[in-house]
């Protein structure tokens, strides 16, 4: 308000002075204008410095939440850790699969002529095949502790993603993300579903029979 | 049964263990002449140097799906007739109706039983 009263006065003044404006009135005038700039250069200074002080309180924040996140801990350990027990998941259930299919097989090949003697075989694989099945317990374990994995990421990556308010972009990461996803869409390769998913045997005959599934 | 056990029969699958399992199955049934591949690509190599009277795959494998190959082999005349079964654990109503529309045979979901097995064979050769 003043430095609209002063440039006020001062057009006032300029309209008064019209014809004999001096070199002084001048050096005033420009003195006058410089002033009133700087008011509101310091009011800009003081916005710009408060926004710039929020810039970096966000960013501040932003590297705390980074380092809860504690991704290299998730990439370097966890990850590879859940990975080698998925690894380990695998090669036990196969050699238990294997055993167990080997004693089947022994079985079915066997000359039941002789009963006690194949009485004594059945015996003996029947508890190989038991000896077999304690894989669950162990895969069970390794289960486990793959799980407790996820949910520690999961919990990581959501806070981060709620103090971030992330939001998602459309797309792909890489070209072969891309490629994978439309092998799978062109290919209808969707996996095992979940018992409520799947379709019954007895639709799929209908289906095939040309009947509408249930 | 009407349908001739000694026929060859190749079984599709990446899965050593569902290889084992339908193998041992199929001698249940009577059947002794059976090879494997473990994707539709190797399948399809098989099939051009041997005559098979049946064919079971799996749907979900690389680098050929075994719905590839069922649309390979129906569109070879030489392979074309060829009585063909999937087995697979893909159990949405898509897959079925795109595998029908491809020309198969008959389409078992997994898991499934030797009794389920036997009964589909039986059907394709028109029990």
């Amino acid at each position: 308000m003043a430095d609209n009263k002063i440039f006020e006065d001062l057009v006032e003044f300029l309209k008064q002075k019209r014809d004999n404006v001096t070199f002084i009135d001048i050096i005033r005038l420009a003195e006058i204008a410089s002033q009133s700039l700087q008011a509101f250069f310091q009011t800009f200074d003081a916005t710009v410095y408060r926004e710039l002080r929020e810039i970096a309180g966000y960013i501040d924040a932003m590297r705390q939440e980074m380092g809860a996140l504690q991704a290299n801990e998730i990439k370097n350990s966890r990850i590879p850790a859940a990975g080698q027990e998925l690894g380990e998941i695998v090669k036990a259930t196969e050699t238990a699969t294997n055993t167990i299919m080997e004693c089947a097989e022994t079985l079915m090949a066997a000359d039941a002529g002789d009963p006690a003697a194949y009485k004594a075989l059945v015996d003996e694989k029947m508890l190989v095949i038991f000896e077999a099945c304690s894989f669950q317990d162990i895969t069970g374990q390794r289960i486990a502790r793959v799980v407790e994995a996820l949910q520690h990421i999961e919990e990581r990556v959501a806070r981060f993603a709620t103090a971030m308010q992330a939001k998602d972009l459309d797309g792909f990461l890489t070209d072969s993300e891309r490629e994978r996803n439309e092998r799978k869409e062109r290919l209808m390769l969707h996996g095992p579903q979940e018992k409520h998913e799947a379709i019954a045997q007895s639709e799929v005959d209908s289906l095939l029979k040309g009947k509408s599934a249930a | 049964m009407a349908f001739d056990l000694s026929m060859p029969v190749l079984v599709v699958d990446d899965y050593n263990t569902m290889i084992r399992i339908i193998r041992n199955l199929l001698k249940q049934i009577g059947f002794q002449d059976i090879d494997d591949a473990a994707d539709g690509s190797a399948a399809l190599a098989k099939m051009r140097e041997k005559k098979y009277g049946l064919v079971i795959s799996d749907w979900n494998m690389e680098p050929m799906t075994g719905y590839e190959l069922l649309k390979e082999v129906r569109s070879d005349p030489s392979l074309s007739k060829t009585p063909f079964i999937m087995v697979t654990a893909e159990s949405k109503t898509e897959n079925v109706i795109a595998a029908k529309k491809a020309g198969v045979n008959n389409y078992i979901v997994k898991p499934f039983n030797a009794q389920t097995l036997q009964s589909k064979i039986e059907a394709v050769f028109g029990e």
